[in-house]
């Protein structure tokens, strides 16, 4: 299947990190997810409840949340009124019970992108909730494993930065303060010895260092997909343009795990035997 | 007040010895397979037997990590797995994965599940839904305030467990997959690489940084973390050694001791901290207990790790009639040194080397091959698995 009748067929959920972007929705295909003010990291803009103006939209909360936040989003889901949220992302679980202890008639996508390696889990995670962000940790042959046995249909990469690391620490502050450095809230930091990048953004609820290319998983194609996320942070709307209709920006992009199996144990050989 | 647990560290066989003798309750530990430590020694299953055995025999329990996150390829051997630990007789497992816990329900085994540490549980809500899943503890996240324990044992009711000592992630744990970036070892499977204490650099700026913490330690803290519900205090190092794990446990052995009598000073908080600091190989903090930590709790440039050689020798046995204790070297020491004993069942005291002899009795100078055999008289009765080291602190006068 083309790509481009991938877009009649599929949808695409796009993390609202320009406003520019907003224009796309003339395509119905396209929902955004926005990451939400004071309950998102390591988006440089987040937004209230009622700067959501866009149909059919989706609350991206990605932190972990502590008592207060967790108090505080439940009073304000709560008094929500605004018609065009209709679903949350979201990685901390407090959020599932919350909604579920509310009554609340969202739809609920569980996107804790490094706990979504198995089928076994994402099945019983898809007993709580409507669908579930498959992880980029894993190879292509895992993926396709998961999208043939998976009980719902899911929820995959397409296109987008991938968090590689989640910290509470205000890493780029502190950096700052130390060396008496000009306040900055992104930067790309540079690991000499395997040669990787990593983007940092930081706001007050942490830092979150992103591998620097974008994953293309655009070539993945199966009919248990709801829904193709995309994470274009730093992208134009151009550029967007040109990744949703499959053309090849190869300098800014790699395929990430899919053809990179990870391995753990040092010694080959060892495992659990019967 | 609910009882009150020391959690320690068990690597193998002879480290959970030295916890659990050394005043922990409970240790934690990982078989062959499913732990965060692939690499290291862990324990074969007649192992770990041998270690349930041992401390069911003290009136103590045994936890096992199962704790990565699944690829399709490991879930294969879960449940056999899962029910050769239930035949073992283990008291817990450590589960961050769903899928594990929800095996444990459909198996109908019988030990309890703890909730990992690396599902970065930070508030009630989470903890709850966990608790759905038939958990009866949850370990909760590093970055936990003291607040935030609090009102999340007030809401759910289930036993807490915090790490109180050792190493931290500089993300949150579970949350981090620079390792399978820069080396394509698998952090939630067991094969961190520890990029966080790499250097990285930013264009035109500086010199390379790192962006490494420095260690917890929550010795200061242990009192109002008992009142705020704390029922599990869990000490980190699996990797460690045994004077490593030997002088932690006893130290907070000692001062959760002190406090369920009522009789922890202030001095004797500063003297155990010296003792922990002496041990520890980098700079400790409180990290996030009572407030967001900032430059002064990691390390930016080259950080010195101190190679610890306090440990001198290590008691094999003691014969009362001659006042002779044999002793395995592990550092040099020499005639004149002054020294301390300590272990689980004396009180540390010092003891100045003024004779030494070897395994036959004859007269030596120094010691200074370590696992030599040498024997020294001491006055004051020792007992095996206790411990001589450099004596660098008076401890405080007994009350």
């Amino acid at each position: 299947m083309l790509v481009e009748e991938k877009m009649k067929t599929n949808n695409f959920l796009v993390v609202v990190t320009d406003l520019e972007f907003l224009d796309l929705n003339v395509n119905s295909s396209i929902h955004f997810l926005f990451p939400v003010l004071g309950y998102s990291v390591g988006f440089p803009k987040t937004f209230s409840f009622a700067e959501i103006k866009v149909p059919h939209s989706y609350l991206y909360i990605n932190r972990i949340l502590e008592n207060e936040s967790i108090e505080t989003l439940k009073k304000k889901l709560m008094s929500c009124s605004n018609e065009n949220i209709v679903g949350i992302c979201f990685s901390d679980l407090g959020v599932y019970q919350i909604v579920k202890e509310l009554g609340l008639n969202f739809q609920l996508f569980y996107m804790q992108n490094h706990s979504t390696t198995n089928v076994h889990s994402i099945n019983y995670y898809l007993e709580y909730v409507d669908s579930v962000l498959v992880s980029t940790d894993i190879t292509r042959e895992e993926i396709d494993a998961i999208l043939h046995h998976a009980s719902k249909p899911l929820i995959v990469p397409f296109f987008a930065l991938v968090d590689a690391m989640y910290s509470r620490r205000k890493l780029l502050s502190n950096f700052q303060e130390e060396f008496e450095l000009e306040k900055k809230c992104e930067e790309v930091l540079h690991e000499s010895i395997s040669q990787n990048e990593f983007r940092a953004i930081e706001n007050e609820y942490g830092t979150i260092l992103y591998a620097n290319k974008y994953i293309d998983y655009r070539n993945i194609i199966h009919p248990n997909i709801l829904y193709y996320y995309i994470n274009p942070l730093g992208l134009d709307k151009k550029t967007l343009l040109k990744v949703i209709q499959g053309e090849e920006i190869l300098e800014i992009c790699d395929s990430g795990f899919l053809d990179r199996k990870t391995y753990y144990r040092l010694k080959e050989g060892e495992g659990w035997k019967k | 007040m609910e009882k009150v647990e020391l959690l320690a560290p068990a690597g193998d066989l002879e480290r959970l010895k030295f916890s659990l003798l050394y005043g922990a309750d409970a240790v934690y530990c990982a078989g062959k397979v499913y732990g965060l430590r692939a690499n290291a020694n862990n324990f074969s299953l007649e192992e770990m037997e041998e270690g349930v055995t041992f401390a069911h025999r003290l009136g103590k329990k045994v936890y096992v990590t199962v704790n990565i996150l699944f690829h399709d390829e490991e879930t294969k051997g879960l449940d056999d797995y899962l029910k050769a630990l239930d035949r073992i007789g283990i008291d817990a497992i450590i589960a961050s994965d769903i899928l594990v816990m929800k095996r444990v329900l459909e198996l109908g085994v019988k030990f309890e599940v703890h909730v990992s540490t690396q599902a970065s549980i930070l508030n009630k809500e989470a903890a709850l839904f966990y608790k759905t899943l038939g958990v009866t503890r949850i370990v909760l996240a590093r970055e936990a305030s003291l607040e935030d324990i609090k009102e999340i044992k007030k809401a759910t009711g289930l036993e807490i467990e915090c790490f109180v000592h050792g190493a931290m992630c500089t993300s949150f744990s579970g949350r981090c997959v620079l390792s399978n970036y820069c080396t394509n070892r698998d952090s939630n499977r067991g094969g961190c690489a520890q990029i966080c204490r790499w250097m990285f650099s930013i264009d035109d700026v500086l010199e390379p940084f790192s962006m490494t913490p420095k260690d917890l330690n929550l010795i200061q803290y242990i009192s109002r973390m008992i009142d705020a519900g704390v029922n599990s205090f869990k000490v980190e190092g699996r990797m460690r050694g045994i004077y490593y794990i030997a002088t932690v446990i006893l130290v907070y052995r000692r001062v959760f001791d002190l406090i369920l009598t009522n009789n922890l000073r202030d001095c004797d908080v500063q003297y155990y901290l010296g003792v922990l600091n002496r041990v520890a190989n980098r700079e400790s903090t409180a990290q996030f207990i009572e407030h967001l930590p900032g430059k002064e709790e990691q390390y930016f440039l080259g950080r010195e790790e101190v190679s610890n050689q306090d440990f001198l020798g290590l008691v094999l046995s003691y014969d009362e009639e001659s006042r002779m204790a044999t002793i395995e070297e592990r550092n040099y020491f020499q005639l004149g040194d002054v020294v301390q004993f300590f272990g689980p069942s004396i009180e540390t005291f010092s003891y100045q080397v003024q004779e030494i002899f070897d395994e036959n009795g004859e007269p030596l100078e120094v010691a200074n091959h370590p696992k030599m055999i040498i024997k020294l008289k001491v006055n004051t009765k020792l007992h095996p698995y206790d411990m001589m080291r450099i004596k660098v602190f008076d401890k405080p006068n007994l009350l």
